[in-house]
């Protein structure tokens, strides 16, 4: 064979070879592409799923917990307005009967109170701040503990489910506080951290291990819960030194 | 009319071209004032104006031979009066690399846009340099010039296809519907494929005419494939059946 036709023989196949690389390459890339497609839609559909999961547990948990309210108040407190009125009524005397009925108008009144607390609408119509001013004020009425809360920041209004979510974790964080750290101040701090809008809880209980399991466990499972409202759920542990729990809102 | 100037403006290239050119200046002109003012669509309006220019204006270098002859006395090129490679050097292998590199930099994520810029710049002083030091003389042919920035053009399509397999909004679209996608992909072809026949072009010339003409060719179709896939770019807001919106990375 002639030199310039080998010559030319080259040129002709490294033509062809560079359009067939480009083309694998391109072919590739949308193969490739579509793989990751798929495995990227398993991945939202599995995280979806497990915020639904979340969300149903979180819905479940309050129904139980209002469950039990409810239990209670109808039997020490509504039960023992009825039989209070009712002493009232089998009374001869006219203003046991006026005070009878002042008994039920505020039996008609608790049980007004209590049908709101049976569907989740308070949420909606309860902002974040109201709640932790709510809860903190339950907790120093007990005399259990003193209470401190501290507003640097306004939080903009949020979804319901988020705003659910966020409120049983910190209803979960502060029960934890009362229950296991015995503390003499629980503090609550809204504060901005960087570009972050951060719910700081802070109690001078006795603190515990963080690398403990059964400690660990609890606290995993509202980190998982901050998650999925795309929020952060960071604590700090020190045995006698207290806890620290930071909830960084979603943005 | 004069029959040369009829001969130099009615290759079939030069012809399709300026008919392209027609209807991006239609599909242009009827894009609303706002997407007119996006460097989306003025970019590729900008690219396909000059490219349908200096083939113009090389096809009128065959027709005025003088003017052709004192433009290659004037860079010191006596020995080939008859060359116009002066003209597709800067347009098309310098001009031209740095505007579709501005294109592809479009596409890209934020992070991998600086990359562009750092070869833009690169490319600048490499082709002062290989032509003031006279390794590739602005009349001849400069293969190492094409090499780098059809290279460059070959890396700056690699960051978009890195972008499209890993990017979380290219994930939840079809590429097949995405302008950005043929958009590359006709670059990478044209590019890698030009480079081939222009490092070969003037060889085959000599020792093979017609392996030489066909290679030119498929750089013509190649060329015109580009320019009608700018004009699809420029049309996709018309056209939003067959497109899908694309991935802005926050830019938009």
């Amino acid at each position: 064979m002639e030199p310039i036709e080998d010559q030319i023989y080259v040129i002709i196949f490294a033509t062809i070879f560079l359009g067939g690389i480009m083309s694998t390459f391109v072919i590739s890339m949308v193969f490739i592409h579509r793989q990751r497609q798929v495995q990227n839609r398993q991945k939202l559909d599995f995280i979806k799923s497990e915020h639904e999961k979340t969300l149903l547990n979180i819905e479940n948990e309050i129904q139980q917990e209002t469950l039990t309210h409810v239990g209670r108040e109808l039997h020490d407190n509504i039960g023992q307005l009825l039989s209070l009125a009712k002493l009232n009524f089998n009374s001869q005397k006219p203003e046991k009967h006026i005070e009878g009925k002042e008994i039920l108008g505020q039996i008609i009144q608790e049980v007004r109170n209590l049908s709101k607390t049976l569907n989740l609408d308070w949420v909606e119509s309860t902002t974040v701040e109201e709640f932790l001013v709510q809860q903190l004020k339950k907790i120093s009425d007990t005399g259990f503990c003193e209470t401190v809360f501290e507003q640097e920041i306004l939080l903009e209004e949020m979804e319901k489910e988020q705003k659910l979510v966020l409120i049983r974790v910190i209803q979960e964080s502060l029960n934890n506080a009362i229950k296991h750290a015995l503390p003499d101040l629980i503090e609550v701090r809204m504060m901005k951290s960087g570009d972050e809008k951060v719910i700081l809880i802070r109690d001078n209980g006795k603190g515990f291990d963080t690398a403990q399991r059964s400690a660990g466990s609890g606290m995993f499972n509202l980190k998982k819960r901050m998650e999925t409202i795309g929020g952060k759920f960071e604590l700090k542990s020190e045995l006698g030194k207290g806890t620290e729990i930071s909830l960084v809102l979603p943005k | 009319m004069d029959s040369r100037l009829l001969q130099a403006f009615s290759h079939w290239f030069t012809i399709s071209s300026n008919l392209l050119l027609i209807i991006g200046v239609f599909f242009f002109l009827k894009l609303p004032k706002d997407k007119r003012a996006n460097i989306r669509y003025w970019l590729p309006f900008l690219i396909l104006t000059f490219t349908v220019l200096y083939e113009n204006f090389g096809s009128y270098t065959n027709y005025n031979f003088d003017f052709k002859k004192a433009i290659n006395a004037y860079l010191g090129n006596t020995e080939y009066p008859q060359f116009n490679l002066w003209l597709f050097n800067i347009a098309r292998r310098q001009v031209g690399v740095i505007l579709y590199l501005l294109l592809i930099k479009y596409w890209l994520r934020p992070a991998h846009k600086k990359y562009i810029n750092w070869m833009i710049l690169g490319f600048i002083i490499l082709v002062f340099v290989l032509q003031i030091s006279g390794i590739e003389p602005l009349y001849l042919n400069q293969p190492i010039i094409f090499a780098i920035g059809a290279n460059l053009i070959l890396i700056g399509s690699g960051l978009y296809f890195i972008g499209m397999i890993t990017h979380d909004q290219y994930l939840e679209r079809n590429p097949l519907r995405l302008v950005s996608f043929w958009q590359m992909t006709i670059i990478l072809f044209t590019f890698s494929l030009n480079y081939i026949s222009s490092v070969s072009l003037l060889y085959l010339y000599e020792v093979n005419p017609v392996l030489g003409k066909a290679l030119q060719d498929i750089s013509y179709v190649m060329l015109l494939c580009t320019l009608g896939v700018l004009i699809v770019t420029i049309a996709s807001p018309l056209l939003p059946s067959i497109f899908e919106k694309e991935p802005s990375y926050g830019t938009d």
